[in-house]
């Protein structure tokens, strides 16, 4: 494999080219503080769905609803999603430009294929369930807290997508680098938020 | 600024070596394990309630930790204010959680 691309200044770039400005580093930081925010807003979410968990008007319970080898599956899907980001952001430590779009491309094709699995998994509980957004408390607080988790999803596809763009146009440079380091950071606590949400809203759902 | 200087405590070997992905596959096997071993305890069906609540949110908060701690690189030198950034998040997520129950359970 050849060294990256020429784009930077005098060729080499720091080893940790996303903290070696100090907009970068800001970036970084400020990125934590939203990260902090997005916790408190999926917090609500989970706490409005934990009221309403029983409240199934005589619709379908989550008991009934879920089906886990499904859930296993986009589980499965975010998870390597996650470990790919972080050999992506190795990658661009190492320089390589290459590879560092590569797996930012594996990242979004996982990501679009947990979103599909989701938009399936919807529509069957809207079609063969009637389980729709007003049925019951349960449904509402349901689609609204994995909705924004699916959406939180389709977003950071996009965001990556126009990064991979980017870095085809631009090159791995000390402006580029916060910004692809910041994605993964949003990728993995995508993830994390997920993992949460097999756990309340799917298994305990299952466990009554 | 163009390059970072050393910093002064680790300048011995500071020039540092890309890490390599070995720890990053530990953590995915974890978590894959972790993720197992709920799915499993559910699946089996049988198992009392309340012990597959508490095994389901401890194998939960685990596997949180581990990836916010080495994917995130939370556990990393330098990372003060993003903890107190997510401890505060999480603080406050968790304060609307036990206040959601509480309201719902001994109204």
């Amino acid at each position: 494999m050849t060294t990256a691309h020429a784009e930077a200044a005098d060729g080499t770039l720091p080893h940790e080219p996303e903290k070696a400005t100090l907009e970068g580093r800001n970036k970084v930081l400020a990125f934590w503080l939203f990260l902090g925010g997005e916790a408190v807003l999926f917090g609500t979410l989970f706490a409005t769905f934990l009221a309403l968990r029983n409240q199934t008007n005589e619709g379908p319970s989550a008991a009934e609803l879920f089906h886990l080898p499904l859930v296993a599956a986009a589980t499965f899907l975010l998870l390597v999603s996650s470990l790919t980001s972080v050999f992506a952001i190795q990658a661009m430590h190492r320089g390589n430009v290459a590879q560092l779009r590569n797996w930012l491309v594996v990242t979004v094709l996982l990501g679009l294929a947990f979103l599909i699995l989701e938009i399936y998994e919807f529509s069957v509980y809207i079609r063969h369930e009637e389980f729709g957004m007003t049925t019951s408390a349960f449904s509402s607080a349901f689609y609204t807290l994995v909705g924004f988790h699916g959406a939180h999803v389709a977003f950071g596809i996009l965001w990556i997508s126009v990064l991979i763009g980017q870095l085809a146009h631009k090159g791995l440079t000390v402006v580029t680098a916060p910004k692809i380091y910041v994605s993964a950071m949003y990728w993995h606590f995508i993830d994390v938020v997920w993992v949460f949400i097999f756990t309340v809203v799917y298994l305990l759902g299952k466990v009554g | 600024m163009t390059t970072k200087q050393p910093s002064s405590d680790s300048a011995v070997k500071h020039r540092h070596r890309p890490e390599g992905p070995q720890r990053h596959i530990v953590v995915f096997v974890f978590s894959v394990v972790l993720t197992l071993i709920a799915f499993a305890a559910v699946a089996a069906g049988g198992v009392n309630a309340t012990f597959a609540i508490i095994l389901l949110l401890v194998m939960a908060v685990l596997q949180v930790f581990l990836q916010m701690g080495f994917w995130m690189h939370l556990k990393d030198k330098g990372h003060m204010l993003p903890i107190i950034f997510m401890l505060g998040g999480f603080f406050i997520a968790g304060t609307c959680i036990v206040m959601a129950l509480y309201w719902v359970w001994w109204d």
